[in-house]
């Protein structure tokens, strides 16, 4: 060893001396840094070593078609107290949600049945499932697995009474904003009893506006349930009866009615206008031997009018048909198929019926059978009997229409009746005189509850006859030329009408506004949604 | 209008016919009936008692001093209150009083017609005229009570019947 090293080796060792001491400290304050957070690991571990559960819940990724699990999932309407103690998978919406301390109670909901749901700390779920649970908005798609637990006291806030689930997972599949623009709890609320005890109800235009949402209360899902089985009960009692199903166009070249009312939409270089009633393709497919059409599709009526009964876009059950010699054939078909439908609806839709009255109270339809026909002029009578002063070949004014439902229904306890032989005067030119009475003429409207759903007539079948009625009424020959043309090469005697679906929905319901009936409703002041 | 009214309770009581003219009190126009005797007599409810009076119907003012009082306060309430009337809602709560007030009674006061019901009567025609079958439902006493007057011997008069019809048609509305 030399000198010099041996005095670089001291050096060293006092280096390292002061070294020793600095990485001393160092590790000390390192040390002691690492307990901290080795402490406050643990602490963490702690909590989070509590999550045992963690698998058990949470938001998986957005679903994109990326697997095909084997899971059946149950539906909400079959968690009956048959499939106790099973465990099973449900997606559904929370439709509220309450937590209270370790567990949190959800009412999950899938279309209008709704079912009471628990989550609760315990060996299958953890505090921050709870929470996380708790903390799902209102109207998010979840899916859940749970067992079905019978319940000792039923449950009287939902469908399913006498079982609820307790969850032991729980994913959101898609969530709600937390801000929604109505309650579902408002929307259904009785009307009158919100105001009653301070409660919010909702207003016909927010529902209208949130129609996505106002569609998800068990009182729309039964109200347009219904509808469709009226779709459904008129296809399946008229094919049965032997007629076909056409369809006809919407867009044509001349007002079909000869009149105002008809909305004008640009078609290319010229103007055409919307059907605002397929009568004359549903004659023409008689004067094309069909012998028995019907049709369903939407109608136009540039209509400004904002009343709870009037839309400008509504869905037409239309029936036209050849008869043999007298059109009473005609009327009693059409009663008959109203009837038909009206038995349908109570004997598959009751529950939906009751759903309804839930919200909107109201007497059970009733009808007859055969359906009771008064002529026009019984019915004036009955009126001046009640005190109206009206002219023989005046038309019913609303008030007075329905007064005549009031009266009809306290003599033969019928909300449906057929009114026949209206004044010539009131009537379309198309409309087949009465041949005993120049007056009156062969035309029908039925009503359901007072107000007016169907109104048809024996149709003039002869060119000759339409060109003077049409000219009587002073309309345009030119205008209507195709329509008479169709008459000019033999065609038969035909009667037909044409019902209003929404109008036949709300009064079969006794509700009090076609809006309500009509999904999407378009009227003067509403195309949107 | 008052002195028309006057005129039919003159030949309902079957007394001749007097002389009347009208006077404006405000926008009102108040009968004044000219007598034999003494100054003129002003007024609906004056008059009309004066016309009991002459034609010794005295029975008609109320046959004890209780029913008398209440004679004279039904002839106040249809000059202050029937004859005020400017709005619809005012109608629905005179319709309203008379209603609960005549759901245990035949007539206005005691247990024979008086005065009272014939002038509430006159009073109440145009109002009951203008009613749909409906609401002349809603105040099913007042059209009970109004019909019973209106087919009491000599008192519709010149006024045309109005139709009250007896079963209840709209019993089952909720």
């Amino acid at each position: 060893m030399t000198k010099e090293e041996n005095k670089g080796a001291a050096e060293d060792q006092a280096q390292s001396k002061k070294a020793l001491k600095k990485q001393q400290k160092e590790a000390e304050k390192a040390a002691k840094k690492a307990e901290k957070q080795a402490k406050l690991a643990s602490e963490q571990q702690a909590d989070e070593g509590e999550d045992f559960a963690k698998d058990r819940y949470g938001v998986p990724p957005m679903i994109q078609s990326q697997d095909k699990p084997e899971r059946t999932l149950v539906r909400v309407k079959d968690l009956t107290a048959q499939k106790a103690d099973e465990t099973v998978w449900v997606r559904a919406r929370i439709h509220t949600s309450r937590a209270k301390g370790k567990q949190c109670f959800l009412v999950l909901r899938q279309q209008q049945f709704n079912v009471q749901a628990l989550v609760a700390v315990g060996d299958r779920a953890s505090k921050q499932m709870v929470k996380f649970a708790a903390n799902i908005t209102k109207e998010s798609i979840v899916d859940v697995e749970g067992v079905v637990r019978k319940v000792d006291q039923k449950i009287e806030s939902c469908t399913q009474q006498d079982v609820e689930l307790h969850i032991e997972r729980i994913y959101v599949i898609s969530a709600a904003e937390p801000r929604l623009p109505l309650q579902l709890e408002d929307a259904v609320r009785p009307e009158g009893e919100g105001e009653e005890e301070g409660r919010a109800t909702v207003n016909q235009d927010t529902r209208l506006d949130n129609r996505v949402i106002d569609l998800r209360t068990a009182t729309s899902q039964a109200v347009f349930g219904l509808q469709s089985g009226v779709c459904q009960l008129f296809r399946e009692t008229l094919s049965k009866k032997g007629f076909v199903e056409i369809q006809t166009p919407k867009i044509i070249s001349a007002a079909s009615e000869g009149g105002a009312n008809v909305f004008t939409v640009s078609y290319f270089k010229t103007s055409a206008y919307l059907a605002q009633s397929p009568q004359l393709y549903k004659q023409m497919c008689i004067c094309a031997d069909f012998e028995k059409v019907f049709c369903i599709g939407p109608v136009f009526r540039a209509e400004d009018s904002n009343t709870h009964r009037h839309l400008t876009e509504f869905v037409g059950l239309d029936i036209e048909m050849a008869f043999n010699y007298h059109y009473h054939e005609v009327v009693d078909e059409i009663a008959d198929t109203l009837v038909q439908i009206f038995k349908g609806l109570q004997e598959r839709f009751q529950t939906e019926i009751q759903t309804v009255c839930r919200q909107f109270p109201c007497e059970p339809f009733k009808f007859l059978e055969p359906t009771l026909r008064l002529e026009y002029r019984e019915g004036v009578a009955m009126l001046r009997e009640a005190g109206v002063e009206m002219g023989d070949e005046e038309d019913l004014s609303t008030p007075n229409e329905k007064l005549l439902g009031r009266l009809v229904k306290q003599k033969y306890d019928t909300d449906f009746y057929i009114l026949d032989k209206y004044p010539l005067a009131v009537r379309p030119f198309y409309t087949m005189p009465d041949p005993q009475d120049p007056k009156y003429s062969n035309s029908y409207d039925m009503f359901m509850r007072g107000e007016e759903i169907l109104s048809g007539a024996q149709r003039v079948h002869d060119a000759q006859l339409l060109t003077e009625r049409a000219m009587h009424h002073g309309i345009d020959l030119e205008k209507i030329k195709a329509y008479i043309d169709s008459f000019r090469y033999g065609a038969p005697p035909h009667a037909g009408g044409g019902i209003g679906l929404e109008r036949v929905t709300m009064l079969y319901l006794g509700l009090h506004n076609v809006r309500q009936t009509s999904m999407f409703p378009r009227d003067p002041k509403r195309l949107t949604p | 209008m008052a002195v028309e009214e006057l005129c039919a309770l003159e030949k309902c009581l079957g007394l001749k016919a007097g002389k009347y003219s009208s006077r404006a009190q405000g926008d009102r126009k108040i009968p004044v009936l000219q007598t034999n005797k003494g100054p003129s007599l002003v007024g609906l409810a004056t008059i009309a008692s004066h016309l009991v009076t002459e034609a010794k119907k005295e029975e008609l003012l109320g046959a004890s001093i209780e029913e008398k009082a209440i004679v004279q306060q039904w002839l106040e309430y249809r000059i202050t209150r029937i004859d005020q009337v400017s709005s619809k809602e005012d109608v629905r709560n005179v319709l309203k009083d008379l209603n609960v007030y005549l759901e245990d009674k035949v007539y206005m006061a005691g247990k024979k017609i008086t005065l009272a019901d014939i002038i509430i009567y006159y009073g109440l025609h145009p109002i009951m005229a203008d009613l749909t079958v409906q609401e002349k439902e809603t105040c099913i006493n007042v059209s009970r009570w109004f019909s019973h007057i209106q087919h009491y011997p000599g008192v519709r008069q010149h006024l045309p019947s109005l139709v009250f019809i007896k079963n209840r048609i709209y019993s089952n509305i909720h």
